[in-house]
């Protein structure tokens, strides 16, 4: 097949796609949706830049997934952590910590803590450490994006 | 070629494995097999154009790590990096497997990737193939003519070349069931914390006190395809363990190593360090037939 | 001085929420009607070639594409990247040398990645497809990689306006004393030294690694006005240099600054605006966006200066530097961009850090066929650190002295030449960050331990320190704008058009203008993003921003605060000076009763009605704004400390940073996290340098590492835990004696980490990075020596 229809939940809406299968989950994201909010950074999974939580809870790469291989899921972006203007507890932690600086990571790198935090609640420095690989930073030197990690562990 | 563009392809999405062997009787030529997607996909970004991908999401029952202690552990084609990383039967009994998986990727890749798409990739650096490798065991594949199972010492020909037939499917992964005396060690080494190994090396061990009985000693990074290192591992059997006789077979395995210069490394650096890698993997075996797996910090914290 | 309401405060910056819940909008994350995407296509095959045929014409039918354009097809002008003409008098200039010899699309690549064709399509994926349609066919040429077989006679002539392919040396005209930066006598000074230590330094060439790609969006209408949408860390320069190059008045070219996803000198200059707006001029009324894959940002934006570093040192016994003698020669890639500016400033920092006696500097920069090296954080300085640091510590080994005392003793400080003669240093808080530094790594205890060591893991530790600018006066033209307009409800905003590429520069200078009007932080607002709007600046780069900006909101603000105060004077009937404004009120001092409102004053400066019962007028007329067009009177350099602990693996070769301890005096901290950030975040940097990054080429010039799978970089698991001291020496120039943060973070930790290896193997290591495959070979060929 060249196209596939999918349904596909983000942040709570059911969006009914009919998608070419050679588009990757992040464009389908940022060009069909609007949701632009998931960045792409090198589109060959090193960076991070476009982690979304499937279920939300489990980190995936949005350049590296097919959007025709996610009928029937349910992703959750960076923008879809705040309910009713209430932040997420990672996100309060992030801007109480000073983990942002030109915050282009910054969507993916709070997904990501999302789901470090949603597989354990109170994880360790090196396994915070360890888990955050994978989510490039140039910014910070992950120093603050530890410390918030910490923090909102202390939240949740 | 884009990072963000992928080449057009058309989708294949059996439901079974009959199914899916059908499609590649009839597409195998032009087809590649997806699991998890996450060294195809890189792959397409970079200059690969199969005409058709087929994908094993819709094939229900792939996706289990199971364990018997006649049988040894086996691990199903869509069975994550992640799902073996947190299986408690793989750290307690595979420690070579369980720390190859943790060590790979990142975890938005160990979510998605496979440990059968790991092997399968045969990358002469793949941490799993090194690891597996070590274990000893096979690939269970099934073709129009029906199962038939590869052992893993014969399972990867060349560079990026497998034994699996254009028109099969890798169904499962089997590792051999560990006997009394069982321990295993992997370590790789990277640029940075998290990388593909510049090199990678892993043992298996079956000890008796301290004599090393049997030993599979596997190694990566250094030819074109995973090595077994079976020079050193003469060295090793059937003798006590001592400095001066793992001094030996470091000496074995430098000899025995192809290494080449890339981007990641030089030849000489792989050669040097490949005898101290193979050391430091045999000694963490060894430790680990008496005790807990070495790697087990993120377990269960 | 510890009275102050907002600033050194820890408040959440003022982008904070925005980005945490993705609503920052970044310039790829724009959506216009109509919008069209152009691809920028380039030669990947070679890294020197004349292109010989170019057929569009296949790609010009494919589905979906609006335009194809050639090297005809746009503007013949040529441009240079760079923008130093700008900030520079014209006569500067010429001697300097500065040419423009880039192209919007070129028939000579000059490096792989070089634009030779431009396609505007309907949707992203339609041009990336149809640019697999253009048929190019090229002549190759040799390729030059290193200044040696640059300057070959025989060699191919990259512009005939710098013959010998020499882009840069210093011109005679400036550097009298044999076209070096010098004083005294360098030859008579290695004379009379005791110890003389000579090498020449390899620096890789690295590589910014922003995370936001590339991306822009032109659009050529409204009237004949050129828009164009860019996260450039200077949008006044690129406003200027649009107008230029596509020859339109500034009033018809508008620079809308987008959010930058992280500046550190990549985005100096104009990148691939000039391709962008050549695009949306030949698609009139249609917006362009051009965003730059991962992989082609890596190759057609610049990179930091490699190159080799030759230098000696003469020592008398006693540790006193009498002479220093240094000559970098730089491969500087296809095209001129910052060739004057980073090879005088490698000196510049070499000259400023310590009290040579006699000193002696040239800086040389070759063409090469690599992707054009530009401006990253430092400029110069890093290169400067690697070598200058690891080179004293070799002689202080053998002179027997401290590398923590001999730095106290002999760094420059206040009353001395800074990095440009004639500007003295006027505040120095090095002794402080040194003892600071030196007692949390334990300094003393730790050198004495790892001075006998057995094993195959050994430790050590190193200490490097560095100056580095607050602006660059008086080299550049120091100059920024600031508007402060006061609403009628007493909320104010700030005008002007310094970038914040991350660092917190806006969240600081909201700090700043709230600080001196008096008024609540969340009463501030920075409005910072159109050249429409904001007046002149020339970007943020230099480590100027909050130094040259700060201080014009401080004028600014006590613009708008006099203007309040004489009307309140009115009001109050009371003499100006008697008056005090607190709370947003202003009362007559010692009768709190007698008082009026900030928010009366400004009301009724807007709403100044006659009251038609009485007849009079309410209030006085006119709604308060405060300006200031600000010339920075110093460049107040910042300094600091950094102490790094190792070990190292000697059979392997790895390197494992055990502890970082950074102290830096950056003056006043105006928003102390904003300041570690930088701090934290050029550690990761400066260890990147020494030990892990660098661009790769193969002999025909392809780039092997244009990827983060292949570049690597240190991670959340290779950083160390960092111990972030903050020294606040008040400088008497500074914004609330604020000097710089942003670029120095990285500058001390290249050193100090190669001093930290070179103490734990006793083996130092002159060619970065330095990676286990060298260590190894070193350890090999020479022994391990501590």
């Amino acid at each position: 097949m060249k196209k596939r229809s999918i349904s596909l939940t983000v942040n709570g809406t059911v969006h009914d796609l009919e998608v070419p299968v050679h588009r990757t989950l992040l464009q389908v994201l940022r060009e069909d949706l609007d949701q632009v909010e998931t960045k792409y950074g090198c589109g060959t999974g090193e960076c991070g830049a476009c982690t979304v939580l499937v279920d939300g809870e489990k980190a995936i790469l949005g350049c590296l997934t097919l959007a025709a291989s996610m009928d029937g899921k349910s992703i959750t972006t960076v923008a879809g952590l705040e309910k009713d203007g209430q932040l997420h507890p990672v996100q309060e932690a992030f801007i109480e910590e000073h983990a942002i600086q030109c915050g282009y990571c910054t969507p993916g790198m709070v997904c990501k803590s999302v789901s470090i935090l949603a597989k354990n609640p109170k994880p360790s420095e090196e396994e915070i450490r360890h888990n955050l690989e994978g989510n490039i930073c140039r910014c910070t030197g992950y120093v603050k994006i530890v410390q918030a990690v910490q923090r909102a562990s202390e939240r949740i | 070629m884009s990072s963000r563009v992928l080449p057009v392809f058309d989708l294949l999405l059996p439901s079974n494995l009959e199914e899916a062997v059908g499609l590649l009787s009839q597409h195998g030529d032009q087809a590649a097999v997806m699991a998890g997607g996450t060294d195809l996909l890189v792959g397409m970004k970079v200059g690969m154009s199969p005409a058709f991908i087929l994908s094993l999401a819709d094939i229900q029952g792939l996706d289990y790590v199971a364990f018997d202690a006649k049988h040894g552990l086996r691990i199903g084609a869509m069975a994550t990096l992640s799902q073996v990383v947190d299986s408690k039967v793989v750290n307690d009994k595979y420690h070579a497997l369980w720390y190859s998986a943790f060590t790979n990727g990142t975890p938005q890749t160990r979510n998605a990737g496979t440990v059968v798409g790991n092997i399968l990739r045969a990358s002469p650096a793949g941490d799993c193939c090194c690891a597996a490798l070590a274990h000893g065991g096979s690939v269970l594949l099934q073709g129009p003519a029906g199962k038939r199972e590869v052992d893993l010492d014969e399972f990867w020909l060349d560079y990026r070349k497998t034994a699996r037939k254009p028109d099969e499917v890798a169904v499962e992964l089997k590792l051999k069931a560990p006997e009394h005396g069982y321990g295993s060690g992997f370590a790789a080494l990277t640029r940075s914390y998290q990388d593909l190994a510049k090199i990678n090396a892993a043992a298996r061990v079956i000890m008796d006190g301290k004599v090393c009985r049997k030993v599979r000693l596997a190694m990566g990074a250094v030819a074109p395809i995973t090595l077994r290192l079976k020079e050193a591992e003469k060295v090793l059997t059937g003798q006590e363990v001592t400095d001066q006789l793992l001094e030996q077979m470091a000496a074995a395995v430098r000899k025995e190593v192809k290494p080449i210069d890339d981007v990641r490394s030089t030849a000489e650096y792989r050669r040097e360090v490949a005898g101290v890698l193979a050391k430091r993997v045999v000694q963490d075996a060894i430790k680990s037939v008496a005790g807990p797996c070495p790697y087990s910090c993120f377990m269960g914290a | 001085m510890s009275d102050f309401k907002v600033i050194g405060q820890r408040v959440p910056k003022v982008d904070a929420r925005r980005k945490v819940t993705g609503h920052q909008e970044y310039a790829d994350d724009l959506r216009m009607p109509g919008m069209l995407y152009g691809k920028i296509v380039r030669c990947m095959e070679y890294a020197h070639a004349k292109v010989t045929k170019l057929d569009l014409s296949q790609a010009a039918k494919a589905p979906g594409v609006v335009k194809v354009l050639g090297p005809k097809d746009v503007t013949q002008k040529g441009y240079n990247s760079g923008v130093l003409d700008l900030m520079v008098p014209e006569p500067v200039g010429q001697m300097l040398g500065d040419i423009e010899d880039q192209l919007v699309f070129t028939d000579h690549v000059k490096f792989q990645g070089d634009a030779i064709a431009g396609i505007i399509a309907t949707s992203e994926e339609a041009a990336e497809r149809a640019a697999e349609l253009i048929q190019v066919e090229y002549e190759p040429l040799p390729v030059y990689l290193t200044a040696e077989e640059a300057k070959k006679p025989d060699a191919v002539q990259f512009t005939p306006l710098k013959p010998g392919n020499l882009a840069f040396a210093l011109p005679i005209q400036m550097f009298p004393d044999g076209a070096a930066y010098a004083w005294g006598d360098s030859e008579a000074g290695f004379a009379e030294a005791d110890l003389i230590v000579e090498e020449t330094f390899t620096l890789p060439k690295v590589k910014q690694c922003q995370m936001e790609p590339h991306t822009y969006v032109a659009r050529y209408g409204d009237g004949g006005r050129l828009n164009c949408w860019t996260s450039t860390q200077m949008p006044k320069c690129i406003h200027n240099k649009l107008a230029r190059l596509f020859e339109l008045p500034m009033s018809r070219v508008h620079v809308i600054q987008t959010t930058v996803g992280g500046g550190f000198g990549c985005r100096l200059g104009m990148i691939a605006e000039p391709q962008v707006c050549a695009m949306a001029m030949a698609v009139q009324g249609k917006p362009v966006k051009v965003s730059l894959l991962r992989e082609e940002d890596w190759l057609g934006s610049e990179s930091r200066h490699p190159g080799k570093y030759k230098m000696k040192i003469g020592f008398k016994k006693d540790g006193t530097p009498i002479s220093m003698d240094a000559h970098w020669i730089s491969e500087g890639g296809g095209y001129y961009t910052h060739a004057s500016g980073v090879q005088f400033t490698l000196g510049a920092w070499l000259a400023g850090t310590y009290k040579w006696t006699n000193f002696r500097f040239k800086g040389d920069r070759y063409y090469t066929n690599t992707t054009p090296c530009g401006a990253y954080r430092g400029y110069g300085n890093p290169q400067n650190n690697f070598a200058m640091e690891q080179l004293i510590d070799r002689a202080l080994n053998q002179l027997g002295i401290d590398k923590v005392e001999w730095r106290k003793k002999w760094h420059k400080t206040v009353g001395d030449d800074g990095w440009c003669m004639g500007v003295t240093y006027a505040s120095c808080g090095l002794d402080e960050c040194l003892d600071k530094g030196a007692k949390a790594i334990g300094w003393e205890d730790k050198i004495k331990k790892y001075a006998k060591q057995t094993g195959s893991k050994r430790r050590g530790v190193g200490v490097a320190v560095m100056t580095h600018t607050s602006g660059a006066m008086p080299m550049l033209l120091e100059h920024t704008t600031c508007t402060v307009k006061i609403n009628e409800d007493a909320t104010a905003e700030l005008i002007f058009s310094c970038s914040d590429l991350g660092t917190g520069a806006h969240t600081s200078l909201q700090q700043i203008g709230a600080e001196t009007l008096g008024f609540p932080l969340e009463d501030v607002h920075v409005r910072a993003q159109d050249s429409d709007i904001s007046g002149f600046d020339i970007g943020a780069h230099a480590s100027r921003t909050l130094y040259v900006g700060g201080s014009a909101v401080i004028e600014a603000c006590e613009d708008a605060k006099r203007q309040i105060l004489e009307r309140a004077a009115t009001a109050l009937e009371a003499n100006q000076d008697d008056l005090v404004m607190e709370n947003k009120k202003v009362f007559v001092k010692g009768s709190p009763d007698k008082s009026i409102d900030v928010a009366t004053i400004c009301y009724q400066g807007v709403y100044n009605w006659v009251m038609p019962d009485t007849g009079n007028w309410i209030g006085i007329p006119g709604q308060i704004q405060g300006y200031s067009s600000y010339f920075a009177k110093h460049n107040s350099p910042p300094w600091s400390a950094c102490f790094v602990e190792v070990e190292v693996d000697t059979e392997t070769g790895q390197v494992k940073v055990l502890d970082c301890v950074a102290a830096s005096d950056v003056g006043k901290a105006i928003h102390p996290p904003s300041v570690e950030g930088q701090v934290e975040g050029g550690i990761q940097q400066g260890f990147g340098q020494s030990c892990m990054e660098a661009m790769i080429y193969d002999e025909k010039g392809l780039c092997l590492n244009n990827t983060f799978a292949d570049y690597r970089m240190f991670g959340p698991s290779d950083m160390p835990k960092i111990t972030n001291i903050l020294v606040e020496e008040h400088d008497p120039f500074g914004p609330y004696g604020a000097k710089s943060a942003g670029e120095g973070g990285q500058v001390a930790p290249t050193g100090a980490i190669a001093n930290a290896i070179y103490n734990a193997l006793g083996i130092q290591f002159t060619e970065g990075p330095i990676t286990p495959e060298r260590i190894l070979k070193a350890i090999k060929e020479k022994g391990l020596q501590a």
